[in-house]
């Protein structure tokens, strides 16, 4: 903490013109320095760094259908966090256990434009797991009828293939909390909550990191996942309508 | 099949000589240091470039130039059957290997030794000349990158069907069978830098649809010197200058 005291005074004595530069240049390099003492500041006054009050998501836009080619599509922004959706659909034989159902194939991909952690030729980790969050979360929800999915039992379903697109991560990835890249950095854990449309819990992820002291944690967690589902359910509506209007 | 009526009108409407509606976008991908999006007709990509970093593999490193590495891969959906494999297939790598030594052309390497750059292609949507997309995408991203280059490359391709010179072929062209010309050049120096061509040409009617490919490629510079010049006013514009 004493050596960015003894910069900022070294850096504020400087004068003329370059005054302002050198004072947002500090700013810049203590915020990449000393991460934590940066965003603790912020926390004193309830504020993130973008202005956000602790409990608000960014801005958040739907859009329907911008694949044209596809059988489905949406393309989301959470901030600056994109995610292109597009389903495309097959004919499959059903399962010899499920004849009268097709089925669903998710997947999460993290191409190596949307961040420079992701090295080209290598798939990257977390990209695995929210494929198998997203899958789970879809498939326990019971969102999906599958025998809707059924065309001629026993010797023709559709398979559809939901492939979801990552083309900017910066933070929030699975969709639920909205922390940025930057600041998910820092934190020492991340509880993940999945709401349906009535408000119940569908689904909770809180993989390892560190102890949470006390159950009104969670509770508090669950009161701001339903408030922000709310919004989202919103959000949603106004786009269907938007795109039922073309 | 017939590719060009007896107007002169193609599939999908346009003459012999009409480049499809170009539209370009800088800027569209935060994280990355310089990113751009291109769209030719209905082939839309999206290029993002990281760098110049530290090299990644130590054994990689060069001692007296930046390192360029370049990854070219197709989404699932891009095109009309369900890509199986969007990358590391031998047509992925190729086009990667190409683009890379095309875009090394220009990039003053020199400049930046022991670093690395790292340009990385997604195809979104592919409708024919996703190679060329992808080179002038990644040209937006490395000026948007602020990259230092010689100068900017610019490309397109052009077929022959029907016994006509065809321009900017789209994905029902390119699979008619007839020769497809890729060329690849740097717009102010007047150099080529890439040239592609399969299947079977005259040697004179070769030069003719070259021709044709060269001038479609100066028509993409001069767009594409305008979408530049348009998001450096914007950038002073936000500046305050």
């Amino acid at each position: 903490m004493r050596d960015i005291d003894i910069v900022t005074d070294m850096m504020t004595s400087s004068e003329g013109e370059s005054e302002g530069f050198a004072v947002e240049m500090e700013e810049e390099a203590s915020r990449h320095i000393f991460p934590i003492h940066f965003y603790e500041k912020h926390l004193l006054e309830s504020i993130r760094p973008d202005g956000r009050h602790l409990s608000h998501a960014r801005h958040t836009t739907v859009a329907f259908g911008p694949v044209s080619t596809a059988d489905g599509s949406a393309l989301v922004k959470i901030g600056d966090t994109t995610m292109l959706a597009v389903i495309k659909l097959e004919v499959m034989t059903p399962f010899a256990d499920t004849p009268d159902e097709g089925t669903i194939a998710v997947e999460f991909i993290m191409p190596p434009i949307c961040s420079p952690l992701v090295r080209p030729g290598r798939p990257i980790e977390v990209a695995t797991v929210i494929s198998k969050q997203l899958s789970d979360a879809i498939k326990s929800s019971g969102m999906l009828n599958y025998k809707e999915l059924s065309l001629v039992s026993e010797k023709a379903a559709w398979m559809a293939y939901l492939d979801i697109y990552c083309l900017n991560a910066d933070g929030s990835l699975f969709d639920a909390a909205d922390p940025t890249a930057e600041e998910e950095f820092i934190m020492d854990t991340v509880i993940t909550l999945v709401l349906n449309s009535s408000g119940q819990l569908v689904s909770m992820y809180k993989p390892g990191g560190s102890v949470v002291a006390h159950i009104s944690t969670f509770q508090d967690c669950f009161v701001l996942a339903k408030h922000r589902a709310k919004e989202l359910m919103g959000i949603m509506n106004d786009a269907m309508q938007l795109m039922e209007e073309d | 099949m017939e590719f060009v009526n007896l107007q002169g009108i193609r599939l999908d409407g346009r003459r012999p000589k009409e480049l499809r509606q170009l539209c370009a976008e800088i800027g569209v991908v935060s994280k990355a240091d310089g990113s751009a999006a291109f769209e030719m007709g209905n082939t839309r990509v999206i290029a993002a470039v990281f760098g110049p970093r530290a090299v990644q593999n130590r054994s990689q490193k060069i001692a007296n130039r930046a390192l360029v590495r370049c990854e070219y891969s197709m989404a699932k959906f891009s095109t009309g059957d369900r890509v199986r494999r969007p990358k590391g297939d031998r047509r992925s790598m190729e086009i990667s290997l190409v683009i890379r030594q095309t875009m090394e052309a220009c990039i003053m390497t020199q400049l930046m030794p022991n670093s690395q750059i790292d340009i990385c292609l997604q195809v979104l949507q592919a409708d024919g000349g996703t190679r060329s997309a992808c080179i002038n995408a990644a040209t937006l991203a490395l000026a948007d990158a602020g990259i230092p280059m010689c100068d900017i490359v610019v490309s397109c391709s052009a077929g022959y069907l029907n016994t006509t010179p065809l321009l900017d072929l789209n994905y029902i062209e390119d699979s008619g069978g007839g020769p497809d010309v890729t060329v690849g050049i740097l717009a102010k120096m007047n150099k080529v830098t890439l040239l592609q061509m399969d299947n079977k040409l005259p040697f004179d009617t070769f030069e003719k649809v070259m021709q044709l490919a060269i001038d479609g490629c100066e028509a993409i510079s001069k767009y594409i010197r305008e979408v530049l010049l348009e998001n450096t006013k914007q950038l002073e514009y936000r500046r305050g200058l």
